[in-house]
């Protein structure tokens, strides 16, 4: 198992495109893995600008971004990372 | 006024049980060519709805009046005669306090009917020198007139009858609380808070004076008026990235440089501001589901929030009023406006284009047009000195 850090963009085009439905996204983190996940907030990722990371929300695990974060991606990417 | 001092003009009120509109009139009027800053407060006969329409056609004639310098003894004898005669009580009846600042410091305070204003210098109560005249043509219509040279500090604090009678009758406050008292609690409070705005103040007053009622509850429309003569409160806010990035220096320098309060609205704006200051951007994960994004910590910055949802929440709560129980990132906004004078807005004109996908599902108003909804507000609306610049 190792530690991961997920950061959150809660900039104007995530926020819309759905990051605001993963403000709680630590609640949903299954029981056994919430101690080696370390959810953060983001200002802005600053990654809608560009338009080649795919589309809004975004989200990052450690080095990794995520486009068009929902939930069940999100925690399936967390467990791939944090199982190793 | 001279040109270092500020007035901060603000009102409460509450309206009396039982009834959904205030009898209670407030109108305010900033004349800037003239450097001038006028109020009235009507209190119209009885309650509900018939006092408000008094109140408001009093209120209105009166700004009017004074706003063209008419002579005002004449004035208010027009005002008597335009109102319409109660049907109960078979008179016409609507009393009034009018304030009259202008630039020199001089100020005119004209008052029939309504409790006796009170000037405080500091915490401290001011006689203030005053004539009487009465309307030959209509009985027991004495106006006061008063004049006082204001000095920065200085505060002029005016109410409806529902403040000074509030308690009226019950053991503790048989004549109610009176304008004494009302003086008393108020020397108290500037003792304590000697920098307190007006719209704290107002809310103050009006909130003591429903604690003397009984079970709380207002017998009557409360209303208290406050200028208050003060060195400007600055607030600069930075929104949106300058449309040419060799000028983000000089974007960040004018919040760097700027004295009073600073705040910053955007996403990419705060990476800017963070990046050119060296400093780290903190965004704690709200406790609760928010509708707008959360705020972030920003060093040297006294709010950092996103920017187009935010802004736009803030003018709407500055159009419609703040629900009490919303505590977000526009809410804090809106109270830094409040208890700012002078609001400096520097607009960066670069258009994030991802914000004109029009797959989104909500459409975002464009950063310029909505920086200029909520300075029109700031301005007319709560007489805030604003000023926009573009970069």
């Amino acid at each position: 198992m190792k530690k991961v850090t997920v950061r959150v963009c809660s900039g104007t085009t995530c926020f819309v495109m759905g990051a605001s439905n993963l403000q709680m996204l630590h609640e949903y983190v299954p029981e056994e893995l919430r101690d080696w996940v370390d959810i953060q907030g983001a200002h802005c990722l600053e990654l809608c600008r560009d338009r080649n990371y795919g589309a809004a929300p975004y989200i990052t695990i450690d080095d990794e971004i995520v486009a068009e974060a929902d939930l069940s991606l999100i925690l399936e990417r967390i467990e791939q990372r944090v199982r190793g | 006024m001279p040109e270092s001092v500020f007035v901060d003009i603000d009102m409460y009120q509450i309206t009396k049980r039982g009834q959904n509109i205030c009898g209670d009139a407030f109108i305010t009027r900033k004349i800037a060519e003239e450097q001038r800053a006028i109020a009235v407060l009507s209190d119209g006969l009885g309650s509900g709805v018939k006092a408000s329409i008094l109140a408001n056609m009093t209120a209105s004639m009166a700004m009017k009046f004074v706003a063209g310098n008419m002579e005002f003894l004449h004035s208010a004898e027009i005002m008597m005669e335009a109102l319409p005669i109660c049907q109960v009580r078979k008179i016409s009846y609507a009393t009034f306090t009018i304030v009259d600042c202008r630039a020199s410091g001089e100020a005119h305070i004209i008052e029939m009917g309504n409790p006796g204003c009170l000037c405080m210098r500091g915490s401290r109560p001011l006689e203030l020198e005053s004539r009487l005249m009465e309307s030959p043509r209509w009985e027991k219509r004495t106006m006061r007139f008063s004049r006082l040279h204001t000095r920065p500090g200085d505060r002029i604090i005016f109410f409806s009858d529902g403040i000074t009678q509030a308690g009226m009758g019950t053991d503790a406050f048989k004549l109610g609380w009176r304008r004494e008292g009302c003086r008393d609690f108020i020397a108290g409070a500037l003792a304590s808070s000697p920098h307190m705005s007006s719209r704290k103040l107002a809310r103050e007053i009006v909130g003591e004076a429903l604690r003397k009622e009984p079970a709380t509850v207002a017998g009557d429309d409360m209303s208290c008026g406050v200028f208050y003569f003060r060195h400007p409160r600055a607030l600069v806010l930075l929104t949106g990235p300058p449309f040419d990035r060799g000028s983000d220096r000089r974007f960040v320098d004018m919040l760097r440089d700027a004295r009073g309060r600073k705040v910053v609205c955007g996403g990419t704006t705060a990476g800017i501001v963070a990046r050119e200051l060296g400093v780290l951007i903190e965004t704690p994960l709200p406790r609760a589901r928010t509708d707008i994004p959360p705020v972030s910590r920003v060093a040297g910055v006294d709010l950092a929030t996103e920017g187009i949802l935010t802004l736009t929440r803030a003018a709407q709560y500055l159009e419609q009023g703040r629900p009490a129980d919303h505590s977000n990132a526009a809410a804090d906004l809106v109270e830094l406006f409040l208890e700012s004078d002078i609001i400096h807005f520097v607009v960066g004109t670069r258009i994030n284009e991802a914000h004109q996908d029009p797959t989104l599902p909500v459409d975002l108003e464009i950063r310029r047009n909505i920086v200029k909804r909520i300075a029109a507000l700031l301005e007319h609306r709560y007489l805030k000195e604003v000023r926009i610049q573009y970069i």
